[in-house]
């Protein structure tokens, strides 16, 4: 190997270095272990399931079919110029890539527990190698959605080309919960219980079963403020279903709540991680 | 010379497990939010276990260092220091370069993938490259012994097979420093062979090496440096070869880790009776062992051994009751055991003599194995007779084989 490589020199000593932007760097540095993490998990994922990578599909469309039946048709819950369905599966590929990133991610350190104890590399790294694996599914459950959507009555524009643009706003909201979970799960096995939980919540707390118009006015701005994945998630239905632009205002809504969280789930985590390993 | 490794002042203490004077703790919300109510107005007493207690020490680069010590001393916890899986709750830890760890990996390979899925995909997560992995696969592959298997799930492996998969990813790894712990468990003892020898050649290229075990002879097989440790503290450190002489000294004197509770079952005197009385005993003749052994308990039904070891505490043969087929029992007052070898099977050193008792079904100590004394064969076999054989003893192995050698041309014409 690199033998003439300079030798860097680790302190460890203390109260271990909590500065956001060290962290980010040294995430850098194991870029290649993050895709390793996520080649790990799709080949997994998919290895003895019969159907495969089909699951990726399956998933926001048996969804689609119990919303449009249910709210759909019998709650009649509207969803202006295009039909029912075309909204809520514009609405669930998407939100499918959420709820994964975060079920995988918030227990992906304890899945490598045994790696935890014996290897060294920043603890984040498993959990954004689940929010990957689940980037490739999104990707995955694009690609039916696109041949599938104009049959049931998406308006197909050239909007639609915005829609990998607006990836990284959704993997930063999906990252911004899923860490600090992630750190929590380590201690607190109780997260475990509430996770499944709390993803459902989140799915009706977020405009996935309904458009984000039928939240009335003024809650508007509470209901954007609190959920950072509702403006993201509004801003693909439009996209994908409507064929409009999205709002930027709740885009900016969603990138600054999920920012915020973000940070400071971060810095949670950071603050838990030098502990991982003795209590894991 | 600079140091690749410097531990400075060092204390680790684990949040969790057991302390003096508390439950054993298990992570739960609902305990931390009830201390955490608690505490209020209280002052917060310090928790958990302190496995380190200020330690220091430098391991210059290139260097072959020794952890050694009784379980409990610490050293586990100052190898996962060095490797940064675990941080110091106080004092410094300074390491130059990259680190890897030679830790019982098996366990982080994934039962579902191939082996060479898992060799590609862990390599990458242990810190190798995908070109380093490219150019050391076939070397992986064979270290492990693996080549008919490699495309089958590791699922279907042995359990043997999917250790040695772990260990040789992880032996490829070229880092500066190389900590190993306790990884010569692993696998037969012809893989247990390669994994010294790897690591002896990674030591003869410069590699700085720590190494953790309680096989005394493997340390001192790969060690020049040793560290002696007990609860957390360091006892002695320097050559390895006189470490281990205190730490097998300390053993004897029962002055490390055990508790000061008298054994119920003792043994006062050993005596040792060669052919003639006096004489001084020498290979292949008569030896018997005489135990005077004070018992304050009744222990019906047991199995004494009498255990055998060379200087460095590696055990070259147990003598049992057990082996008589017959029942033991030790009765509370004096006893004495008699051990009569017919022909003593060692070359000339010195000899270690060890005592334990047992229940033969449970394998629970009656009485726990204890040093008694020094047994002196200072006569061999004539062809050994010469300088040369007695001064390397150790380097030529204590036992006396008999055997007939002879050496024949591939030809078949003899001289």
């Amino acid at each position: 190997m690199d033998s003439q490589r300079r030798k860097s020199e680790l302190v460890l000593a203390g109260t271990p270095s909590r500065k956001l932007w060290r962290s980010l760097r040294e995430l850098w540095d194991y870029r290649d272990t993050i895709a390793a993490f996520a080649e790990r998990d799709i080949r997994v994922k998919y290895k003895q399931a019969v159907l495969g990578i089909a699951w990726a599909v399956i998933q926001p469309m048996a969804f689609m079919a119990i919303f449009t039946l249910t709210l759909g048709h019998l709650a009649n819950v509207p969803t202006g110029e295009v039909p029912y369905a075309a909204f809520s599966l514009s609405a669930l590929v998407v939100w499918t890539f959420v709820s994964n990133s975060v079920s995988f991610g918030a227990n992906a350190l304890l899945a490598d527990a045994a790696m935890i104890r014996r290897v060294y590399f920043p603890r984040e790294v498993p959990v954004l190698g689940s929010v990957g694996s689940a980037l490739v599914d999104l990707a995955i459950g694009l690609t039916p959605f696109f041949l599938l959507a104009p049959f049931l009555g998406a308006h197909v524009t050239a909007w639609w080309l915005l829609a990998p643009f607006l990836i990284p706003f959704l993997v930063l909201v999906a990252l911004s919960v899923a860490i600090p979970l992630a750190g929590l799960n380590v201690y607190y096995r109780d997260f475990r219980f509430a996770l499944p939980f709390g993803v459902q919540l989140w799915l009706f707390a977020s405009p996935v079963a309904y458009p984000l118009a039928s939240v009335p006015e003024k809650w508007k701005t509470l209901y954007l403020v609190v959920n950072p994945a509702a403006g993201i998630i509004d801003s693909y239905t439009r996209v994908l279903a409507y064929g409009v632009a999205p709002n930027p205002a709740y885009l900016a809504f969603s990138l600054l709540g999920s920012l915020v969280i973000g940070a400071l789930g971060y810095l949670l985590f950071k603050r838990l991680e030098p502990t991982f390993a003795d209590v894991i | 010379m600079t140091y690749a490794v410097k531990f400075t002042d060092v204390w680790k203490r684990y949040p969790r497990g057991w302390s003096e004077g508390e439950q054993p703790r298990y992570a739960s919300l609902r305990y931390d939010l009830a201390r955490l109510w608690r505490r209020q107005g209280g002052t917060r007493q310090p928790q958990g276990t302190e496995a380190l207690k200020g330690l220091s020490f430098e391991v210059e680069e290139g260097a072959s260092l020794a952890l050694i010590g009784p379980n409990g001393a610490g050293k586990s916890t100052a190898l996962k220091l060095v490797s940064r899986i675990s941080f110091p709750t106080k004092g410094e830890v300074r390491v130059r370069g990259r680190v890897a760890a030679l830790i019982e990996v098996g366990s982080g390979v994934h039962p579902e993938l191939t082996g060479r899925e898992n060799i590609w995909l862990y390599g990458q997560i242990l810190g190798l490259t995908k070109s380093e992995i490219r150019e050391r696969f076939d070397q992986i592959v064979a270290f492990a012994g693996l080549e008919p298997a490699i495309d089958a799930p590791v699922k279907f492996f042995s359990s043997g097979m999917q250790l040695r998969l772990g260990f040789s990813i992880a032996s490829h790894l070229s880092p500066d420093v190389f900590v190993v712990d306790e990884a010569l468990a692993v696998g037969d003892a012809a893989f247990q062979a390669r994994c010294v020898d790897r690591m002896r050649s990674l030591v003869n290229d410069g590699h700085t090496l720590i190494f953790v075990s309680h096989s005394l002879s493997a340390v001192r097989d790969l060690c020049r440096e040793a560290i002696l440790l007990d609860r957390g503290r360091l006892v002695s450190s320097g050559n390895a070869e006189q470490v281990l002489e205190t730490y097998t000294d300390m053993l004897h004197e029962g002055s490390i880790s055990g508790s000061n509770r008298p054994e119920p079952i003792q043994v006062k005197r050993l005596q040792v009776r060669g052919a003639v009385d006096g004489a001084p005993l020498s290979t292949g003749s008569p030896v018997t062992l005489l135990l005077e052994i004070d018992s304050a308990i009744d222990a019906p039904g047991v199995m004494i051994d009498v255990g055998l070891a060379d200087r460095y505490h590696t055990f070259l043969a147990t003598l049992s009751t057990q082996s008589s087929g017959r029942r033991t029992d030790l009765l509370a007052g004096r006893s004495s055991l008699s051990c009569h070898i017919p022909a003593l099977p060692f070359l000339p050193g010195e000899y270690e003599v060890f005592f334990e008792v047992q229940n033969p079904r449970t394998g629970a100590y009656v009485a726990k194995q204890s040093y008694v004394g020094t047994i002196v064969v200072s006569d061999g076999p004539s062809w050994r007779r010469s300088e040369l054989a007695y001064g390397s003893v150790s380097g030529r192995g204590p036992i006396d084989v008999p055997f007939e050698m002879t050496l024949h041309r591939a030809d078949g014409r003899d001289h």
